[in-house]
């Protein structure tokens, strides 16, 4: 229905590639189509799908939006909640900690962005360092050992449902659902889009742009300290450098989703499918034992090989396109023209 | 003084997209004289200098160069040829000196590319003498320039260049009276040092204080040329205004009454406003019903009294009564949700969601609107208003989901006006609302306007064609640099009136 | 009509004379440059106070100046690909893998003259790789070096396998580091050398101008004949280049390579220079703030050590100092870019 900036030619060359990944692998060895291999991808795949949701809300959001701070959030987030819980709190509350040291955080790069009106590149590189810095002052850079907490708190990261993986139907696919309803069906989630497609045109026709944006960020801490929970949850332990990477990668699924760098297009529905692709990917060179650094490769191979095919195709000059400028036909209504 | 004809332009033709802008243009330029190009806004006198400069290339006609034909290719060829012009905007390099701005691609190096910089001051030197500039303003960065001075370095810039023929777009649309002046002659003293001049106005006042020749373009066409003495402010006033008013008595019929007190009860007044930048002391009445013409050049603040009313800028002084009641939104979606509502002039930069579907463009106002439980949008009732717009206001495109970018400008802009139309507003602002458009398209849209006054609406038309402005309005406000000058109703509203008020006619006289 | 800053017509900038030395020092001192200044003078209060002046010691000036200068050499071809309005977030893979090839070179016993350009040249390619999928593919800056980070870093596994390269020449070390011209370590020499060039080329030569133009106004640079794509390929293969100096420098500081070496070292020289105030829209920045940035967050990282304090709190504080610098700058009318654009 209102599927605005939604890719249909995006998603199935995606799901083409999925499907692709897996009969190769499969064909290497079979054994990887076993349920329990199924289940450890989604397992692997379900923190950074979950950070790169949000990711897909700033970037879409336009006008230089992006969050380099969403791993040093997920670091964050969990050293908190791994300290909550060596407290002694009850571990739902310190669930909760962590989402909402998320909000929190988001609300400062929201904040520095909209009101401060500092790039979004230069903010998130800010506060990036700060919250892994903190991360790292409060742990003394030791990982928290969160292995003798109670098991119904482990198996947010570790326990089944319905034979799937706990966080994967009780955290991911929720979110999942909620978020496509957020971006495609509510007031909130259209204003974003015609946001990123034309700011100006956006603020006069009465969308309160720099709100919108800042709840942009609010959405990716959130998710990003949700992510960090989950990660603690699984591994047993809250660690001050976890998720390092997770910035850039969920940046690269986001693109890799059909979202443009500039805003205004894309879906989490192609984030999500990018993430599958990637998880799939990444599973399947570990499955047949190659170094976890090549999924980051081959990631990278995907991600441009996808943006200069698509660039092929619509011959479109993103050389054209100042980067991350705030200047550009968004920026100030130019002078009438005259004769 | 034997007088060359150093460049001249053959029945050039240009059209966009179905729409002929330049109907044949005949232009004789001749070295140290000024010649001043008028027309009214959307009479072909911007498309006419994009030619000149290689920005454009004609559809038809020569451009003759010392009497050879030259096709000229690009700007830069252009600029070859001795072509420069200065824009009302000027494109420059914010961050870097002034010295760099008028050197830049064509620096004076040594060897390795190094830059000499001193060379480069003693080339400027005696240009910077000729318009009366201090050496010191050389090292200072643009962006800290105004845009008077701004413009001024675009003048040494093509000196620099060596250019033959300079032309002005409408220069003094930004400047103060005094910036003006000095202009003038800085002008005059191009001219008699053998440049070749082309100014572009629309102020009347102007062209016998620096005008050798003039020439006046009506609609793509040339529709007469003088010499030096041979025009008067009156002459050229009813040329540019008297073909109009013929055309206009022959099409309108006889203009509504309004009530002698309508405007004492107005839906919405602007008393006083004013804005640091952009207007002074603007006291607009608008009484419901009835529609109000806001007639004024590029420039004279008009847009900008309507942005403010809109809460997209800060007015300085004054207030605004709605109902009666003080109000001051602080940004548009507030002045939406009070009811007063503003159609965009730029339909490009300020209006259309480009690859947005036409149902996203026609409802972005209202989107609220339609949230149910959870902030959910019922879509069923959002397409369905889509769709009963597009139908009332006759947009053709395949259906709600058609790109709007893919329609032709015409359904575009009526999009845009189905946007501001289909909701209720109390007050509803529109700037340019058929700029650009075919002339089956334009009445349809003023037939809507006028269905709109009679709900009740306080509609406003913003409008830089007179014609527009004097067959679609039941009173009509004039406006010329950044103040109110006239007010007009009834029989008042002939176009000799609106447009001598608008181009402060009588005014150079006195 | 035009909604630009300044734009009211009688109100004009007038062309004011550069006075006094005084009013000339003020205004300096707030430029950026000149706030970047006094953070660098109170930051070596702040660190000889604190450190009870073990800062002072020659061991620990050696070590800042030399890590200084790795961070340095690439911030200045940084600075010129940020000016024409791009980025690279790719280098700090590009450097463990120019690191990761240049060590087989090593192991394979070939000597410090012959290897040391083979490091230069190995990064001028990757860089020339990043140019040619942003300039011939059009592919937006951020995101063709997104990938190429995973790919560089992937190859880097490639290269060393499961191995780490040990046998790096200790010569190196003593060429580059232990060395020195007057007090100076020999690195820091180099670092100074290049950085004054290319200030030098920056302000005085037609080609640094045109990367100027590029960034500030990319259309009329096109109109005006400035070979855009060219120069664009330019920084981004120079920046190539010196990250391959960067990674001789890193083995000699450390002579190992592994698989994680040069992780996240873009985020450092990025840093370094947006706090040194070149803008990431392009056109505006100086090697001189460069030079202060880099000196910044090298002094902060080290001034956390020598206090004693957790090192942890080094990126609080790097954080800390971006935002607040560029908060600062940003409020003085014309100086933030917002207004001027």
């Amino acid at each position: 229905m209102g599927a605005t900036g939604f890719q249909p030619g995006r998603i199935v060359l995606l799901v083409a590639l999925t499907a692709l990944a897996l009969i190769g692998f499969a064909s290497g060895d079979p054994g990887i189509l076993s349920g329990a291999n199924l289940y450890s991808m989604a397992v692997f795949a379900v923190e950074i799908g979950i950070i790169a949701f949000g990711q897909t809300l700033v970037i879409c959001g336009g006008d230089g939006g992006i969050d380099l701070s969403v791993g040093a959030i997920a670091a964050l987030a969990q050293v908190l909640m791994g300290l909550a819980l060596q407290a002694g709190i009850f571990w739902p509350a310190s669930v909760l900690i962590a989402v909402v040291a998320g909000i929190v955080m988001g609300a400062v790069n929201g904040v520095l962005v909209t009101r401060f009106r500092i790039e979004p590149i230069i903010t998130t590189l800010a506060t990036m360092f700060v919250f892994d810095g903190l991360a790292l002052v409060l742990t003394g850079g030791i990982n928290i050992d969160l292995t003798t907490m109670p098991q119904t708190f482990l198996d947010l990261g570790q326990g089944s449902a319905l034979g799937l993986p706990f966080q994967l139907l009780c955290v991911y696919l929720p979110a999942f659902l909620i978020l496509i309803a957020l971006q495609h069906r509510t007031h909130f989630g259209r204003s974003l889009y015609l946001v990123g497609t034309n700011t100006l045109s956006a603020r006069l026709t009465g969308i309160r742009v720099d709100r919108l944006r800042a709840w942009t960020y609010v959405i990716a801490g959130l998710l990003s300290g949700l992510a960090g929970a989950i990660g603690a949850a699984r591994l047993g332990t809250a660690s001050p450098t976890a998720d390092e990477q997770a910035n850039l990668i969920s940046i690269a699924i986001v693109v890799l989703g059909g979202s443009s760098i500039f805003g205004g297009d894309g879906s989490v529905v192609g984030t999500a499918v990018a993430t599958v692709l990637i998880g799939v990917v990444n599973y399947g060179l570990s499955y047949n034992d190659f170094n976890p650094i090549y999924q980051a490769g081959v990631m990278g191979i995907i991600l441009i090989a996808a943006v200069l095919i698509e660039n092929l195709a619509s011959g479109r000059n993103w050389a054209a396109m100042p980067f991350f400028s705030r200047r550009g036909p968004t920026a100030i209504p130019r002078k009438e023209s005259s004769g | 003084m034997r007088l060359m004809t150093a460049f001249e332009l053959k029945n050039i033709v240009k059209s966009f997209g179905g729409v002929r802008a330049l109907k044949g243009v005949d232009l004789q330029i001749e070295s140290g004289r000024t010649h001043v190009l008028l027309g009214e806004n959307g009479a072909g006198k911007s498309t006419l200098i994009k030619i000149l400069t290689g920005a454009l290339t004609p559809d038809d006609g020569t451009i003759l160069i010392d009497g050879e034909a030259c096709a000229l290719r690009n700007p830069e060829h252009a600029q070859a040829m001795g072509i420069a012009a200065v824009y009302q905007e000027p494109l420059i390099y914010p961050h870097l000196s002034v010295l760099e701005n008028i050197f830049m691609g064509r620096e004076i190096a040594g060897p390795l590319g190094y830059v000499r910089r001193d060379a480069m001051r003693a080339a400027v030197r005696p240009v910077l003498t000729e318009l009366e500039l201090p050496e010191t303003l050389l090292s200072r960065p643009m962006s800290s320039l105004s845009l008077g001075y701004q413009q001024l370095v675009l003048i040494a810039k093509a000196l620099v260049q060596n250019a033959r023929l300079i032309i002005f777009d409408e220069p003094t649309s930004i400047l103060s009276r005094a910036e003006s002046q000095r202009l003038f002659s800085i002008i005059g003293r191009l001219r008699d040092g053998g440049r070749a001049i082309v100014y572009i106005t629309h102020r009347l006042e102007e062209v016998p204080q620096i005008g050798d020749r003039v020439t006046v373009l009506t609609d793509g066409q040339v529709t007469g040329a003088y010499g030096a003495g041979e025009f008067s402010e009156t002459t050229l006033l009813e040329l540019m205004a008297g073909k109009k008013s013929r055309e206009i008595e022959k099409e309108i019929e006889a203009h509504r009454d309004i009530a002698a007190d309508a405007v004492e009860h107005p839906v919405l007044a602007v008393e006083n406003l004013s804005h640091e930048s952009y207007f002074d002391d603007v006291t607009w009445r608008l009484p419901g019903g009835i529609i109000t013409g806001i007639y004024g050049l590029v420039g004279s603040g008009r847009s900008e009294v309507a942005l403010s009313v809109f809460g997209f800028l800060k007015p300085s002084g004054g207030r605004i009564l709605l109902d009666g009641r003080p109000v001051a939104p602080a940004d548009p979606a507030e002045a939406i949700a009070l009811g007063i509502g503003y159609l965009p002039e730029d339909r490009k930069l300020q209006g259309i969601f480009a690859t947005k579907p036409l149902e996203s463009n026609l409802t972005s106002n209202r989107l609220g609107g339609f949230a149910r439980t959870l902030g959910l949008l019922d879509f069923k009732s959002l397409f369905d208003d889509a769709r009963r717009v597009m139908a009332r206001y006759n947009i053709k495109a395949q259906s709600t989901r058609t790109m709007i970018s893919t329609l032709s400008g015409g359904n575009q802009q009526k999009g845009l006006f189905a946007r501001w139309a289909g909701k209720p507003f109390k007050v509803l602002i529109l700037d340019e609302p058929t700029r650009g458009i075919d002339v089956r398209t334009k009445d349809e849209i003023h037939d809507f306007i006028r269905d709109l006054a009679a709900q009740g609406v306080a509609v406003v038309v913003i409008s830089s064609d007179l014609k527009e402005v004097l067959s679609v309005s039941d009173r009509i406000i004039v406006m010329r640099e950044g103040r109110v000058v006239d007010e007009v109703a009834g029989d008042g509203m002939t176009p000799e009136r609106v447009l001598g008020s608008a181009l402060g006619a009588g005014k150079a006289a006195a | 009509m035009s909604f630009q800053a300044g734009a009211r017509p009688d109100q004009i900038a007038r062309p004011v004379a550069a006075r006094g030395w005084l009013e000339r020092a003020v205004r300096f001192a707030k430029g950026r440059e000149g706030v970047l200044l006094i953070t660098l003078f109170l930051l070596v209060i702040v660190i000889s106070i604190g450190s009870h002046g073990a800062f002072w010691a020659p061991v620990n000036l050696n070590n800042l100046m030399v890590s200084a200068a790795v961070t340095a050499i690439p911030a200045i071809g940084m600075t010129l690909v940020i000016l024409t309005g791009g980025i690279d977030v790719s280098i700090g893979s590009m450097l463990g893998l120019v690191a990761a090839i240049g060590g087989k070179f090593f192991e394979a016993g070939w000597s410090i003259p012959v290897v040391a350009p083979l490091f230069c040249l190995i990064g001028a390619a990757f860089g020339l790789v990043n140019a040619a999928i942003i300039i011939g593919g059009r592919v937006p800056p951020v995101v063709a070096t997104l990938g190429t980070l995973s790919i560089f870093r992937m190859s880097v596994f490639l290269v060393l396998g499961a191995n780490w390269i040990t046998m790096i020449p200790p010569e190196l070390t003593v060429i580059f580091i232990s060395d020195r011209v007057w007090f100076l370590p020999v690195a820091s020499v180099m670092a100074l050398v290049l950085m004054a060039a290319f200030a030098f080329f920056l302000r005085s030569f037609r080609l640094g101008r045109h990367i100027y133009a590029i960034g500030n106004n990319e259309e009329a640079a096109r109109l005006a004949g400035i070979p855009v794509g060219r120069i664009k390929l330019y920084a981004y293969t120079l920046l190539g280049m010196f990250t391959g100096v960067a990674a001789l420098l890193t083995l000699g500081q450390s002579p190992l390579v592994q698989t994680s070496t040069g992780t996240g070292f873009e985020l450092g020289v990025i840093a370094a220079v947006v706090l040194g105030g070149t803008e990431l829209s392009g056109g505006r920045g100086t090697i001189l703030g460069t030079l202060l940035g880099t000196l910044i967050v090298e002094l902060v990282n080290d001034g956390v050590v020598l206090m004693h304090i957790q090192p942890f709190w080094g990126g609080v504080l790097l954080g800390g100092i971006i935002l607040l610098s560029i908060g600062i700058n940003q409020r003085w009318p014309g100086r933030g870019s917002k207004a001027a654009e």
